[in-house]
């Protein structure tokens, strides 16, 4: 499998309280990869080294077959970005914002940011101070599209927008991966949104990466279980025990990770039985997830 | 490219360009004001140039307000968005910075063109008595090499963080408070001294701004 995005032992540290240590992220080829982790967890500043806007202290990055920073723009010309926060000059109108944009990337594609000012409902005269948070966000998605990227990175593209213009925007990012195979790299704390359209997930808390796996192992293999007489010590479990936690009498509930429904006998195997295995959605998931991270006991 | 990164530098510092440039065309006229060739003796064409030489000290100062306003206004916008526009777009950190700064120094031939016009207008307005010259096109391209080091010096300040500037002007107004101190101390240490005369006698990079600015002179 080819990767896209390639990063190795990747380290960098800003001030004295945040810092990412050992990253290694990979990001297939053609993937709609999301990239979760909570406020605070490293994912923009992990978006701006792969882009080469910030400088790692050690580490390895390839970006479209080219190391990051050395051969930065010829990558940059072939992705497309939409930053966590707005960052056009507030200045311009978008006619002028599109002419800016436009003179950088040799692959703009003018027919295609004329018919996506029409389907964003972005009027050419407007002044980009005067556009709302929506409609910032509809056009900060055109200039990317329509620079015809091989990959999108896209941090929090969605993040405070109405329903009706989140749809308007991944609807646009949706027809663009279907029709050119782009590979799109889009960061979210909104677990929902990246359920419904990422195949890959990397999971990302405290500067560190907890997990990267197909959106589909993610999805399945979380499960909540009722254990009743469960043992003390959980020995060699085939599945992944994240949390446990005492209930009522002598039932307890489990929260695993890689569960298999042959994996029942485990339980006949050390004296328990499990009542009730209930399926947990990708929030649930994604919380046991990083509680366990933060306190890797729990399951013990 | 160039020519994008021209328009909004341009729509950036327009209205503080076009005051600019009636400031540098009006000089050269208000500088001959007082010139009145009839019956000039030797002391009133001495007195005259004095009047001329007094005004010739703004010009290198509109040269350095031209030049920081402009350094401003060009970095300005990408400092408020953090330079993530500018670094994600697919040129060369110093490939982007060159281009800024070549817009910027063609902007700042505006004011140039206003002195010169001012000058030209002026000289030409201006019966001279016999003995002295007008100097448009010489006043206009020095102060366009005044503008054009100063804005230099204030677009490599303003390029750095808040930071950056910071530390250069506490290092320079430190370097002051303590000549003040010596000074007030009646100790013989100059420690300004030195530095001004490096930055300011030739072939320090300042010197430009020194000397007589005169469009009317011998």
């Amino acid at each position: 499998m080819s990767h896209a995005v390639e990063i190795r032992d990747l380290h960098y540290r800003a001030g004295k309280t945040f810092e990412i240590r050992d990253l290694a992220v990979n990001v297939p080829t053609g993937s709609m990869y999301g990239f979760l982790g909570p406020n605070g967890s490293g994912k923009t500043t992990t978006i701006r080294l792969m882009l080469g806007l910030l400088r790692p202290i050690k580490g390895t990055i390839t970006v479209l077959g080219g190391a990051v920073p050395r051969e930065s723009p010829r990558i940059l010309a072939r992705t497309g970005y939409v930053p966590e926060q707005p960052h056009l000059y507030t200045s311009l109108t978008i006619s002028e914002a599109l002419a800016f944009h436009a003179a950088f990337y040799p692959t703009w594609d003018w027919k295609w940011a004329n018919e996506l000012l029409g389907q964003f409902q972005l009027r050419r005269d407007q002044g980009l101070a005067r556009l709302s948070k929506g409609e910032m966000g509809k056009l900060e998605m055109l200039l990317a599209l329509a620079q015809r990227p091989e990959l999108l990175v896209l941090d929090e593209p969605t993040d405070g927008l109405d329903p009706v213009v989140r749809r308007d925007v991944l609807t646009a990012l949706l027809d663009y991966v279907s029709q050119h195979n782009a590979t799109v790299f889009i960061s979210s704390h909104l677990i929902h949104e990246l359920e419904r359209i990422c195949d890959w997930v990397g999971v990302m808390d405290r500067g560190r990466l907890v997990t990267e796996l197909p959106m589909h192992s993610f999805k399945s293999g979380i499960k909540r279980l009722r254990v009743e007489h469960a043992p003390a010590l959980p020995g060699d479990t085939p599945f992944v025990l994240l949390a446990r936690e005492g209930g009522n009498g002598s039932l307890e509930t489990w929260t695993v990770r890689g569960w298999q429904a042959p994996m029942r006998q485990y339980f006949e195997g050390v004296g328990a039985s499990l009542r009730e295995i209930v399926d947990l959605d990708l929030e649930e998931g994604f919380v046991e997830l990083l509680r366990t991270f933060r306190e890797p006991t729990i399951g013990a | 490219m160039f020519r994008q990164l021209l328009y909004t530098q341009w729509k950036w510092s327009r209205l503080v360009l076009l005051i600019i440039c009636l400031a540098s065309f009006a000089l050269p006229l208000l500088s001959v004001q007082g010139v009145r060739p009839d019956d000039l003796g030797r002391f009133d064409i001495e007195q005259m140039l004095a009047g001329i030489q007094t005004w010739g000290l703004l010009y290198p100062i509109l040269a350095a307000a031209a030049a920081l306003i402009l350094a401003m206004t060009t970095w300005g916008p990408d400092h408020r968005g953090k330079h993530i526009y500018a670094l994600s777009l697919p040129i060369p950190r110093w490939h982007y910075a060159l281009l800024r700064f070549g817009a910027g120094c063609v902007l700042l031939a505006a004011p140039v063109v206003a002195v010169w016009l001012g000058a030209l207008v002026a000289s030409a307005a201006t019966r001279l008595p016999a003995g002295l010259e007008a100097y448009p096109t010489i006043l206009a391209m020095r102060f366009a090499l005044a503008a054009l080091v100063a804005y230099a010096a204030f677009f490599a300040i303003s390029a750095g963080t808040n930071r950056t500037a910071g530390i250069v002007l506490g290092v320079i107004g430190g370097l002051v408070v303590v000549q003040m101190i010596l000074l007030v101390a009646d100790t013989n240490i100059n420690l300004v001294g030195p530095f001004m005369l490096q930055l300011f006698v030739w072939p320090g990079p300042l010197e430009i701004f020194t000397g007589r600015w005169m469009l009317i002179d011998v």
